[in-house]
Formats: structure tokens, sequence, C-alpha cells
């Protein structure tokens, strides 16, 4: 009897004290959900930071301020000592061993440094996720956060105009004058298309305006089997890929989507020359009109379309320039894939609006030496690594050489699009979120929308933009932003 | 056995260890000792997130940056909003699936529970779509939705032309209810299980004395196996209409709740997500708990007068 009773007495307390321990978990784990890969790193952090310690006593002064990126001379800092952690989202090249490639390049000129890598599938929501636990490592792409949260996050590369004057596309993550990312490559945007496609349908100049692309399209159904526009309806990002389109090339002003945008009344109005937004979304909705994109746009499915566009099933599709390398590596004729300026001519000049992809950013509050070996290989992936070049990116670095797809767009105007003016900075971000229709930031069921109402004729392409001014008007008034004409 | 004013009396004069130690103590702590993990547990990971998510609902923020509280507003949009309660509409779809599903599973397990050659077999193969992820039936019926694919060459098989079918998933009059049979070809093998082992339940003398009776297979199906299967069929019917309300897997895989397929949860997901209103979405997941509970109590209401009877 008395046996049971202790028996049930301990198991009881075991009980209680194994259950403290659970209770207390939870709450603990809450901010870094990936703690323990996070443990064994910090423990190894810690080693690194004491061998540090002891080597570089003499240097500490010295480095006890983490130079800026356009003052740091990766010459002078061969014999750093750290172990940093990069989150990124390029799972295709952790796995086909590009990045391991890089890192032990690195490693050649900087051995000290030991590069920690994991790639994030699904990046734009959990980078999201771990950048508010605060536990995700020292370099990452920064995700959609508000300009006013980024001093919260990371830290500033430099000041915008000390390090405009060596890179170029580093103005979109600016705030207060400082820049708080720099792109691993940039993007231009203009039109994916199969030359031999262009070819057999007659077409020997590129074109120009949307009026000409349509033409082109209906001479490609008429004379081909091709699909002339594969609208990727149903992978829904391919559709939002057409808002990249607005502002430079849509009209040639490269202050419009970041300053002009969120106050203009009418954004959607006709402005009677073939440009602008309206005419932009024109060439969409007249091209599902007229039967010029696929039968079924619904069970559209994107790892399929890029061998369909090498091997001449589809003629065209609008996407950013990234896509061209995975165009090419897709089919045995690589030598069709062709990309063309976007058709659209405002007064005589074709523009194009090339513009960074994700920004490496480094984390804040890593430790000075984190900070010092993170801002070494951000430097040496963006001048030395080559990595832009091949992936077929328009050069991040000023006076950088360009791959060859880009021969088409000679005679046409690169621009950037400018940074918002001080104090604005969140208006689009507010005014995208205000509104519903997010213009560059995952808006994909507005563009479909725009497909949908052209298939069964449900809508005007006048009701639609009718639609969004409306919710733009009523943004702009919730939010207290001025809208003039 | 003591009296309760006795324990009481007795009580009093004994300090907290003595009590402790006395029987009633040792239940009180044995009791409290197993309790506490599954509450702990409980709260943890369901109450306090919720009622998170309930302050979340009365505020105007994203995952990162500031919170502005903004009291009702939220739940006024919810019920403002085209698309929040046009959504709702689409339920109607799928509330009509889970009848068609549950007829099915029930019209089956009655004909299954008698002697049926390779009885096992079929009740395998039909229970098998439930034991698959939902994400990948999603990716399984896109192809074979997809013009000229599987569903397409099935049909021309029996006769049709490609030229006279509809496109499955473009055409906004049948869109849903292709949505809605996938749902259907997933879910029914489970239900019909369920009735299975509760028609298994039944006393075989039941059927004989019917049988001697007179009864024939739809009288004894009406008579004996339904009211014995009524408990079961009325969480069935709880569990359909609350899925119906709350499907998500299917239009979200499927079609990116794009072309008028986006439930309830689907715009829910963008709204929390694509567009990070946290606040609107935690309203209308506050706004869609409370029509659950009160579509469930309308059916218990419901099912107690029909069943009033057979109860009687």
């Amino acid at each position: 009897m008395k046996l049971k009773k202790v028996l049930a007495l301990t198991l009881a307390s075991a009980m209680t004290f194994s259950l403290a321990a659970c209770g207390g978990a939870p709450s603990q784990a809450a901010p870094g959900a990936a703690e323990e890969a996070g443990k064994e790193e910090a423990a190894e952090d810690t080693a690194a930071e004491e061998e540090d310690e002891a080597a570089d006593t003499a240097d500490a002064a010295e480095e006890s301020a983490v130079p800026s990126y356009t003052q740091l001379d990766l010459s002078k800092y061969a014999d750093t000592q750290a172990t940093i952690k990069f989150l990124h989202h390029k799972t295709d090249r952790a796995e086909d061993g590009t990045m391991d490639k890089m890192v032990a390049a690195f490693n050649t000129e900087f051995p000290g440094i030991t590069v920690e890598m994991e790639a994030v599938t699904d990046y734009a929501e959990d980078s999201l996720l771990r950048l508010s636990t605060g536990d995700w490592g020292d370099i990452m792409f920064i995700p959609a956060v508000d300009k006013s949260d980024l001093s919260d996050y990371f830290m500033p590369f430099d000041t915008l105009e000390n390090l405009s004057a060596e890179l170029n596309f580093v103005d979109n993550w600016e705030f207060g004058g400082n820049c708080y990312g720099i792109p691993y490559m940039a993007n231009a945007q203009g039109v994916l298309y199969n030359k031999a496609v262009f070819k057999d349908a007659g077409i020997t100049e590129l074109p120009k305006t949307p009026t000409e692309f349509l033409d082109d399209l209906k001479l490609i159904k008429d004379k081909t089997d091709a699909i002339p526009l594969y609208t990727n309806y149903a992978a829904g990002w391919t559709m939002g890929a057409w808002d990249a389109y607005i502002g430079i090339v849509s009209n040639g002003d490269d202050t419009y989507i970041n300053q002009k945008f969120v106050h203009t009344a009418e954004p959607f109005k006709d402005p009677g020359d073939d440009t602008g937004i309206y005419n932009l979304y024109r060439i969409l909705y007249d091209a599902v009109a007229n039967g010029l994109i696929e039968d079924d746009y619904t069970t559209t499915d994107w790892e399929s379309c890029k061998g369909m566009l090498n091997r001449g099933e589809i003629g065209t599709m609008v996407l950013g320039s990234w896509a061209y390398a995975q165009m090419q590596e897709a089919g045995d004729t690589p030598e069709n894939v062709g990309y063309m300026p976007f058709p659209m001519t405002v007064g005589g000049t074709q523009y194009v609006a090339a513009g960074g992809d994700y920004n490496y950013c480094i984390n804040v509050n890593s430790s000075d030496e984190n900070k010092l070996a993170s801002m070494i290989f951000v430097k040496w992936m963006v001048e030395k690594s080559d990595w832009c070049y091949n992936e077929g990116g328009y050069t991040v670095v000023k006076g950088g050489k360009n791959p060859e797809m880009y021969a088409a767009f000679d005679g046409c105007t690169v621009l950037s699009d400018q940074p918002a003016k001080s104090g604005e900075e969140t208006y689009l971000n507010d005014m995208n979120a205000e509104s519903e229709l997010s213009f560059n930031a995952g808006g994909n069921d507005k563009v479909q929308r725009i497909v949908e109402a052209a298939a069964t004729g449900s809508e005007t392409l006048d009701d639609i933009y009718a639609d969004w001014t409306q919710k733009w008007n009523d943004a702009q008034e919730e939010l207290g932003i001025t809208a003039d004409n | 056995m003591s009296t309760p004013a006795n324990a009481a009396v007795r009580k009093n004069k004994r300090s907290f260890p003595e009590w402790l130690r006395s029987r009633d103590g040792q239940k009180v702590l044995v009791m409290m000792a197993f309790l506490i993990i599954p509450m702990v547990l409980l709260m943890v990971f369901t109450y306090i997130p919720f009622a998170e998510m309930v302050r979340y609902s009365f505020y105007n923020m994203k995952y990162v940056g500031a919170r502005k509280f903004v009291g009702m507003k939220n739940y006024i949009k919810v019920f403002s909003r085209k698309d929040c309660f046009g959504a709702l509409k689409l339920s109607l779809y799928y509330m009509g699936g889970s009848v068609v599903q549950l007829s099915l599973a029930l019209y089956l397990a009655t004909i299954l529970s008698f002697k049926v050659k390779g009885g096992s077999l079929f009740k395998g193969f039909m229970f098998f779509p439930f034991l698959i992820n939902g994400i990948a039936i999603g990716f399984i019926f896109k192809f074979f939705y997809t013009r000229g694919f599987v569903f397409d060459t099935v049909l021309q098989w029996c006769g049709f032309s490609l030229d006279n079918l509809p496109y499955w998933l473009k055409d906004r009059s049948i869109n849903n209810i292709s949505l809605v049979g996938t749902s259907v070809w997933r879910y029914f093998g489970q239900n019909m299980v369920l009735f299975i082992g509760a028609i298994m339940s039944v006393d075989n003398e039941l059927y004989e004395a019917a049988m001697l009776d007179g009864a024939n297979r739809f009288q004894q199906f009406k008579y004996i196996i339904l009211p014995s299967i009524k408990t079961i069929f009325v969480l069935n019917v709880i569990l359909s209409i609350s899925g119906s309300l709350s499907a998500f897997e299917p239009p979200y895989v499927i079609t990116d709740g794009a072309n008028g397929t986006g439930t309830y949860f689907v715009i829910m997901h963008q709204i929390a997500h694509t567009q990070q209103k946290v606040g609107l979405a935690s309203a209308m997941a506050v706004v869609l708990l409370l029509i659950i509970f009160t579509v469930t109590i309308l059916q218990k209401l419901f099912f107690k007068y029909v069943f009033k009877d057979s109860v009687e």
C-alpha cells in the first residue's frame, strides 16, 4: 500500500515537473522556430568569436565599427574569422550546386569565413515570419517590409550617395538617405518570344506599339500553330508580372511608380497615343477577346510552358528577363528563345525598366564580427561572384558587362525607378494594401480578372478600369493622400 | 463513509499537508496531475492563439510593423464588402455536394453492410481517396480537368466528342461543380466507412424478425437501420456542413481561387497574406466561427425535431 502511494506521488510529481518544462517550452519556442538549428550555430559562433578576440585584440579598436560598403577594401580582410548564415530563396541554385561553388570560390579568398546557407521554398511568406521571430541568421534577401521598419531589422550598407556611385539599382530599399539592400542581380522588363515562330509568321521587325504587337499576334495565329500569347493564368504570379511595365515602360517617367502614381486621380485613363497603363492591359484584354491566347487558360502549367516556348509552341510570354535562362534550359533549341523590349513607344522612344531583384541585407542585431564578415561576403558576391551575369541579369555593378540577350535593347532608354519622396516611402505599400490592387505586390487576381472578363465578355475593359479607379480614389481618401490630375 | 458535514469538520481540524496525504487529498492531487497536461496543451495551442486572433481582429495591422486599434471597423468591413459574403454563396455548391456525398455514402454503406462479393475490396477502394493528401488530390485533379487530358479522354471513349464537352475549370457555370466533385470523391469513402461501422452494430435478430413480419429491404432500412445510426448520421451531416462552409483545398490548389471559385477561406487567405490585412482576416475568421456555431445549433434543433418520433 505504502509503496503504491510513494509510486503514485513520484509519478505525479514527475508529471508536474515534465509539465513545467512543457509549459515553459512553447513560450520560448515562439520567438525561435528554428532554435535548435540556431543553437549549434550559436555555439560555433561563440567559439569563433573567442578565437577572434584572442587573435585580433590589436585590431579590435579599429574594427569596432564595421566599415561601410564603399570603404570596405576586400584585400585587407583576407584573414577574417567568422561563421555567418545566409537565408535565401534560390532553392534551384542550392540543388544544382551553384551556391556551394560560389561559397567555395569565396573561401579560397576568405578561408576564415564559414558561410552556412538555408534555402527557403516559399520565401515571400516564410521569410516574413522568420524575420518577425528575429532568428534568421546574418544575411537574407529583404522580404516585403515597410521601408520605415528597415532600420529595425537591417544594417545600412552605406549612404545612397556613396553607393549609387558604384552600383546600379540600390535605391529600392533606401530610407532616410541610407541603403539597406543591394540587389544580387537586376532584371530588365521586356517580352519573351520565340524567334522561329516570329520568322514563320513573317514578322521581320519587332513590334514597337501595342497595336503592332496585337497585329503580330494575329499573324502568328493565322500563319503558325503556335499559341500567340501564353498568359500563364493559372499560376497567378505570372499574371501579376504585367504590373512591372507600369511607369517607365508605360510613360517613360522613372518617378511615376514610386512618386506620382499614388497621387494620380485617374491613373487608368486612356492617354490616346497607345501608351499608358490603359494600353498596357489593353494588350492582354484584346488578345484574350480575339482568341490570341491558349485555349483553356485555367489549366495552364508553369513548368511545361518553358519547354513549349523553347520548342516554338508558344509565340510570346510577358515576363521579366530572369525567366530567359530558364526558357533556354528547358529544351533543345535555346537559340530560338529571344527577348525584346516591351512593345510600347512613348514620344518616339522605347523605354526599358530595369530594377534590382531580391536585395541582400544584413541583420542589425548580429555581432560586429558577423556584420563585418557579412559585409565582406555581400561585397564579394556582388562584385566578384559573376552570379548576376550567369543568371542573365542586367549588371548591378556600374559599367559591368551585360549578357548577350540584351542585344535587342540597343537604342532603348534603360531607366530604373526613382525612390519615393522622403516622408512618402510607405505610400505605395499603403495604397496597394488599402485598395487591394497590389501593383507589383502580388495583385494577381486583378490581372486574372481582365482575362476572365475578356474571355466571357462579362465586363468591358472600361468597366474594370472604372472599378480600379474607384478603389484607388477610395484608398487615397482613406489614407489622406492628395490626388491631382 | 463519512457524511459531508463530518468531513468538513475533520477537514477544518487537519492541516494542509495532512489533508494532502488523506484519501481525498490524494484523489484531488492525482486528478489535477492528470488533467493539467491536456489542459495546458489545450490552452497553449488552442485557446491562447484563438484569443490572440480575436484581439487582432480589432486592429489594423500587418504581420510586421505597427498596429492600430480600430474597434469594430474590421467587422463592419466583413459585412459590407462584396467579396467576403459573396464567397459564402459558393458554400451552397459545397453543401449541395455534401448532400450527394452523404446519400451516396449511406446507400453504398447499406449495400456493403449486407453480404456482398468482394465487399472488403470495394470498401478499400472507396476509402482510399481519403488517405491521399489534399494537396496531391488538387494536383491530380488539375490535370484530370485539363482540356483533352484524363477526364475528356475517358468521356471520349464513352462516345462524347471533344467539341461538345465543356471546359471544366474555365466555364464559370460548372467550374465550382467540378471542384465540389473532387471533394465528394475524397470524402464519401470516409463517410461510408463510418456508416458501415454504425450499421454493423445493429442486432441481426432485428432483421430476421422484420423479415418474418414481411418487411422488405427498404422498410428494413427505414425502420431499423436509419434510427439506429442516427447519432453517426447527424455527426456526419454536421461535419459536412461545417466542412462546406470552410472549403479550402480544392479551390486553393486547383484554381488558386481565380475565375469565381474563391471560397470564404481562399478569400481570407488572400486578404491575410497578399493584402496583409491581418486584422480584417481575423475578423473574417471570427465571423465564420459564429456562422458555423449558428448553423450547428440550427441543425441540432432540426434533427431533434425530425427524429422525435423514433426517440419516442
